[in-house]
């Protein structure tokens, strides 16, 4: 059932035995799970059916340190969420990502990547892609990894059929928690306003918030502060370790046989450290994407080439002449350390239209991911030439250590963190079953639990933890 | 008598005492270049397949010929 107002919801008397916040990648997939499951389940989603200025001017804030998107334009507040924007790019994190690092505190997850695979069949129904080939190594150091570019599932479009004609799941549009009350044992209610107004309390045995990487921490953060510490009783990591990946164009590359890893349509492959590499050079994570280099850009690179290394460069323009494709841009993405001082604050001077106060975003790149990004390249060129597959070239400001830009890709409007799992209830607010330490009936969906980044785009890790949640729950709530 | 018998002990202690100075008598640009490492040795003795960064291009030494 889909309704599109709570007054509607209300006059339909359902008895959800579950609240989800949110209709994202997240929530939808728990749901699904639930009502599979034959449990009652009831999702709010604050947007509605269609994008609206009004809906996303709830989502402005402030960024304080490095330069980031806008926070209303890095998401979307209506039904399916931010996979509304999503750009379809599919892998799930490496193994090697949730485990720890010695080099980098705070890493490391409380599951394995064991935990989430046998979820992976089903996360590929969902989201559209075949199945994965593994990596290939290319030298000691390089993996070339598959990300796969799906049609990008719009979760509202794809799943709304057969949310509306369930039985079991009701989804309720235009309608927005703006806080839960609790006891520090239980969450006790949720307050919503609805059609500009306060449209009273809301109960239900079990809440599970998936209303994004940065809405998660804002509402928590909100609701612990309303209810004196009763929703997030151990509150030290609210808010903190969030993450993104920061993406830049890195350089160029000069390749001997462009085909050698032509992988998809799109005419585009993906390289990563092997977890040795990432251990001997102490960084993290990160993804070199390499794009075919329009002609015009081609010849810009061997006129570049040729005041260094005139022979190459003689080589390179005789490559460009016999098939017109021997050059790539590199993009990189890198794992973000989680620090916590890249964290989520409430404003203290400014609240949207229900009186939530909009988030501060306190982000900054740290010296070992400019590190990550520096040798990433250095390993990726370094690989090329002993493997004789070509050459590379690093971006004026990165080989010259200068600033980041401010006028590029920036980041991958990924939101990851704020809620982390763990063990240490000061390091983290969720446990491995995604439930918040101490409470015993709230639990947290979608990329805010990750404690890593990786460096792969986070929907599949997202839906497969959502899988993952969904059975979990089925097995604790009694219908 | 051999020939050792026929120094006296003095001269035998000066000998052996100016040993590590014969080093001055050879030809230093060479010693030095010894211990440069290739990217200062003479361009010719270089490692053609050591890794350089020029002008951001990460190349092979080779590749500046």
């Amino acid at each position: 059932m889909i309704f599109d107002s709570y007054e509607a919801y209300r006059a339909a008397n359902f008895k959800p035995k579950v609240c989800i916040l949110g209709s994202g990648p997240a929530g939808t997939t728990i749901a699904r799970k639930l009502g599979a499951s034959g449990i009652p389940v009831v999702v709010l989603e604050a947007g509605s059916r269609e994008f609206s200025d009004e809906s996303q001017d709830f989502y402005r804030g402030t960024t304080v340190g490095d330069f980031y998107f806008d926070l209303d334009i890095t998401r979307l507040r209506y039904m399916g969420g931010s996979s509304n924007h999503w750009a379809g790019w599919c892998r799930v994190l490496d193994k090697q990502d949730f485990e720890p690092k010695a080099w980098a505190p705070d890493t490391g997850w409380p599951i394995r990547r064991a935990d989430i695979e046998p979820y992976l069949p089903e996360v590929h129904d969902i989201l559209d892609v075949p199945d994965f080939r593994p990596d290939v190594p290319i030298s000691d150091d390089i993996r070339w990894v598959q990300l796969i570019k799906s049609p990008a599932v719009r979760f509202g479009e794809k799943f709304a059929g057969e949310l509306d004609k369930s039985s079991n799941i009701a989804v309720v549009l235009n309608t927005y928690a703006t806080e839960l009350a609790g006891n520090g044992k239980r969450v006790t209610g949720a307050k919503l306003w609805s059609n500009g107004q306060d449209a009273g309390a809301f109960s239900a045995d079990y809440f599970i918030v998936c209303t994004g990487g940065l809405e998660n921490s804002r509402l928590l953060l909100w609701s612990n502060q309303r209810s004196n510490g009763g929703v997030v009783p151990n509150a030290t990591a609210l808010g903190r370790y969030w993450m993104e990946h920061p993406t830049f164009e890195g350089g160029n590359a000069i390749l001997a046989d462009y085909g050698e890893f032509e992988v998809d349509a799109v005419n585009e492959a993906f390289f990563s450290p092997t977890p040795a590499a990432m251990e001997r050079l102490r960084i993290m994570n990160f993804g070199i994407r390499l794009i075919e280099t329009p002609y015009a850009g081609v010849k810009h690179v061997i006129a570049d080439l040729a005041c260094t290394a005139p022979d190459m460069a003689e080589w390179v323009a005789y490559q460009l002449s016999q098939n017109l494709r021997c050059a790539a841009q590199l993009y990189v993405a890198w794992e973000q350390a989680p620090l916590a001082s890249n964290q989520i604050e409430l404003s203290k001077t400014d609240v949207d239209h229900a009186g939530v106060p909009r988030i501060e975003l306190h982000w900054k790149k740290s010296e070992l991911e400019r590190r990550t990004l520096v040798e990433g390249l250095k390993l990726f060129g370094t690989t090329l030439i002993e493997k004789d597959l070509g050459r590379v070239r690093l971006m004026d400001w990165i080989a010259n250590g200068e600033d980041f830009p401010t006028n590029e890709e920036t980041a991958g409007h990924h939101h990851m963190g704020g809620t982390r799992m763990g063990t240490d209830v000061t390091r983290s607010v969720v446990d491995a079953n995604c439930k918040v330490h101490g409470m015993d009936n709230l639990y947290v969906g979608g990329s805010s639990v990750f404690c890593t980044s990786g460096q792969a785009n986070p929907t599949t890790t997202i839906t497969a933890l959502a899988c993952r949640l969904g059975d979990h729950l089925s097995k604790v709530v009694s219908v | 008598m051999s020939f050792f018998k026929k120094m006296s002990r003095r001269t035998l202690v000066q000998a052996l005492i100016a040993l590590p100075a014969l080093s001055l008598f050879r030809k230093l640009p060479e010693a030095d270049a010894a211990h440069a490492g290739p990217s200062r040795a003479d361009p010719s003795r270089a490692d053609p397949d050591e890794i350089v960064e020029v002008n951001g291009w990460i190349l092979k030494r080779s590749d500046l010929a």
